[in-house]
């Protein structure tokens, strides 16, 4: 058996797992913040996206990646109108069975749209050039490993800049704190749900474009395995604040990279076992949440 | 002589000159009766619209172009009727549900989707009803009495079994000079780790050297940690038995890193559907069943192809040859059966095979192995993304895995 090294290679890739699930975990948590909703079906959110890259290949780059966010985007404000909206105000086991269906349809339909030519699997290679490696001291890093990593925390400053210096920020922050009172004080709170579904349409449409440099083969389950571990990152950081969601999906992504470099190459099929095994540990000593230090009865959620 | 005794002394004559009649023209090599051909009716349930469409598609379509050659044959002894049900996304209880409508319908023998799992619900019927149950195209060897136990004696498949194909790949591996290898396994599925297993096997009876092996699971989001490994292991050849996403992911990830090592996969990289522009898939190589990109070395594959693109099937791999070769296959056990139906009869038939020529090539079963073996592999080469046949390939052993 060959035990590989717990090299700067192997930390390197952690990082890009971890960057990349730290988005997803802002996408997720931006959306559990307002509407109190676990989002399961974001992965689709991004299947979709993976999808308008993949059928739109043959365009210039920059117009293959635009369809991309305008698709994902109108799909989240489609699943808000013609879903959430109505079922505002039901318990959250209907609002999580909800997005449960909503998963299984848009897997369901992107089977039978995905099949017309007898194939399971659509390349998408708009930006594939990142998938390029460059040597930092001995250490191959791919571009898109770079991109990941500055996209995430280019998206985290940039929402911290908005939700602390904008009046929609403002409204949002409020609307998460407590939405019956926010509503009451005039904050337009259809307008702030509305604003934060784009929000996290956005960084799903970027999480495709990230995903497919690494994956180019998109098929319905795409991103659907990535999805659940984001959501128990999520909760294994805590899911009552924005920046402790983002810390555990950055965590469980980094540790699933570790953990795969630091089982014995031919077993990481034990991988899923010992990674959901130091989560439930994790959620034993910490049930609130690995990162809710000295967390405040009261505490904003974005 | 009463009315009624002259009345049956005339139908006794009539009777006599109608028999020797039919004497006389069986005799004189004359007009010959047409021998009323047997009907044999299969049950198909097919997966028409899920995870398995694509394997059951093209089999289904090529099975079907075989049986109408066959029922044209003028000294043909049986005919083969298709009768078809959607098992829908190989749901449980539909494919069930399929089974048994099939076998109401009088299905003489059932063929069933390409995948042991899904497989389960129909083959259990038929077994259990005393049918032969077959697959076009499972790979592992699963089909028979491994899985289903006693019964499971009814149950076979003309894909090729994963302990073959490794087999053959690690020969084809030697036989190009290939010394040391790494190797990659996709825990996902039975099949894909079994490929890899015998590949080690066999490679290493053949004084081959396995220099790294890595595992990576589809859907785990680890391939890219095995890439990185396999990166830094020196070898001939990189092997490993994978599809889906994993395998651009896979290939791409190694070529990305400026790695042009061979790669070797098995049928599962057949195909060039999954081959992206930047960069180029190059140096790959995979064995299959033949070769769908006009390049097949059998005359009779190539027209079959060609026949099936006319009806309007995608061809994208060489699996639709399981299609072809289980009806030919049914077919002669049914004439070395003298023409019995039973399960029983032509599964004792088929466990008799050994280099039974079919289509493009020659497949063997035995006893304990009701998967083929010994089929001739074409070995592909995509280069620049474009596929080409550089070789052919036959497992010499079947290695025994643990």
């Amino acid at each position: 058996m060959i035990v590989a090294a717990l090299d700067f290679q192997t930390v390197s890739d952690a990082v890009a797992t971890g960057a990349v699930y730290a988005l997803m975990a802002v996408g997720i948590g931006l959306v559990f913040g307002v509407l109190r909703l676990v989002n399961f079906s974001y992965g689709q959110l991004i299947m979709a996206g993976a999808y308008t890259l993949a059928f739109t290949s043959g365009w210039p780059v920059w117009a293959s990646v635009s369809t991309c966010f305008a698709v994902v985007i109108a799909i989240s404000l489609a699943m808000e109108l013609t879903v959430f909206r109505p079922l505002r105000g039901q318990s959250p086991a209907v609002m999580l069975v909800t997005t449960f269906a909503i998963a299984f349809l848009l897997q369901a339909v992107a089977l039978i749209v995905d099949l017309r030519n007898d194939f399971i699997g659509e390349v998408a290679t708009s930006i594939s050039a990142l998938n390029e490696a460059i040597t930092v001291g001995g250490v191959e890093i791919r571009k898109v490993t770079i991109v990941a990593i500055g996209a995430a925390i280019v998206a985290l400053v940039l929402l911290a800049l908005l939700l602390t210096r904008t009046t929609i920020g403002l409204h949002t922050r409020a609307a998460a704190a407590d939405f019956r009172t926010a509503r009451l004080l005039g904050v337009r709170v259809n307008r702030v749900i509305m604003f934060t579904v784009v929000l996290s349409g956005v960084l799903a449409a970027a999480v495709a474009v990230i995903l497919t440099v690494q994956v180019p083969l998109v098929s319905p389950d795409f991103a659907l395995h990535d999805t659940i571990i984001v959501l128990v990152g999520v909760v294994v950081g805590g899911l009552d604040r924005l920046w402790t969601a983002t810390l555990g999906g950055f965590a469980i992504g980094f540790a699933s990279g570790m953990i795969n470099g630091a089982l014995p190459t031919d077993n990481t099929v034990y991988l899923p076992s010992v990674l959901f095994g130091i989560v439930i540990l994790v959620l034993l000593l910490r049930p609130a949440g690995l990162f809710s230090w000295g967390r405040r009865a009261s505490a904003e959620r974005v | 002589m009463t009315r009624t005794t002259r009345w049956g002394a005339l139908g006794a004559l009539l009777a006599g000159a109608a028999a020797l009649a039919v004497l006389a023209v069986g005799t004189s090599g004359g007009f010959a009766a047409p021998t009323a051909k047997k009907k044999v009716i299969i049950g198909w349930a097919f997966d028409s619209s899920g995870n398995m469409a694509p394997f059951d598609n093209p089999a289904l379509a090529a099975a079907r172009i075989r049986i109408k050659q066959i029922n044209a044959e003028k000294n043909g002894t049986v005919t083969f009727e298709i009768k078809t049900c959607d098992t829908q996304q190989n749901d449980g209880a539909k494919a069930k549900a399929c089974a048994l409508s099939l076998l109401d319908a009088g299905a003489n023998i059932i063929f069933t989707t390409c995948d042991v799992d899904y497989a389960t619900p129909v083959v259990t019927e038929a077994i259990n009803r005393g049918k032969l149950a077959i697959a076009p195209c499972i790979g592992t060897d699963q089909m028979g009495p491994k899985r289903f136990g006693a019964k499971g004696k009814l149950a076979f498949s003309f894909g090729n079994v994963a302990q073959d194909e490794g087999s053959a790949m690690a020969q084809y591996a030697w036989s190009r000079g290939w010394k040391t290898a790494n190797t990659a396994t996709n825990t996902l599925l039975v099949y894909f780790k079994n490929v890899v297993q015998a590949f080690e096997k066999r490679f290493k009876q053949l004084g081959g050297k396995i220099v790294s092996r890595e595992s990576y699971a589809t859907g785990q989001s680890n391939v890219g940690t095995a890439v990185t490994h396999l990166n830094s292991s020196k070898a001939a050849v990189n092997v490993t038995s994978t599809a889906f996403g994993e395998l651009p992911a896979f290939v791409n990830g190694l070529r990305s890193l400026h790695n042009n090592t061979p790669i070797l996969n098995s049928w599962a990289g057949d195909g060039t559907y999954w081959t992206t522009n930047n960069p180029k898939v190059t140096n790959y190589y995979f064995v299959t069943y033949a070769s769908v990109f006009g390049d097949d070395p059998d005359k009779a594959v190539r027209k079959m192809i060609a026949d099936l693109k006319k009806a309007g099937a995608q061809v994208g791999t060489g699996g639709f040859l399981g299609g072809v070769d289980a009806i030919d296959g049914v077919y002669i056990a049914i004439k070395r059966a003298h023409g019995s139906l039973n399960g029983t009869a032509l599964a004792n038939q088929l466990v008799k095979f050994k280099h039974v020529p079919v289509l493009g090539s020659r497949i063997s079963f035995s006893p304990t192995q009701h998967t083929v073996f010994g089929r001739q592999y074409r070995v592909l080469k995509i280069q620049d993304n474009k596929a080409k046949v550089v070789g052919k390939v036959t497992a010499k052993v079947v290695p025994k895995l643990p």
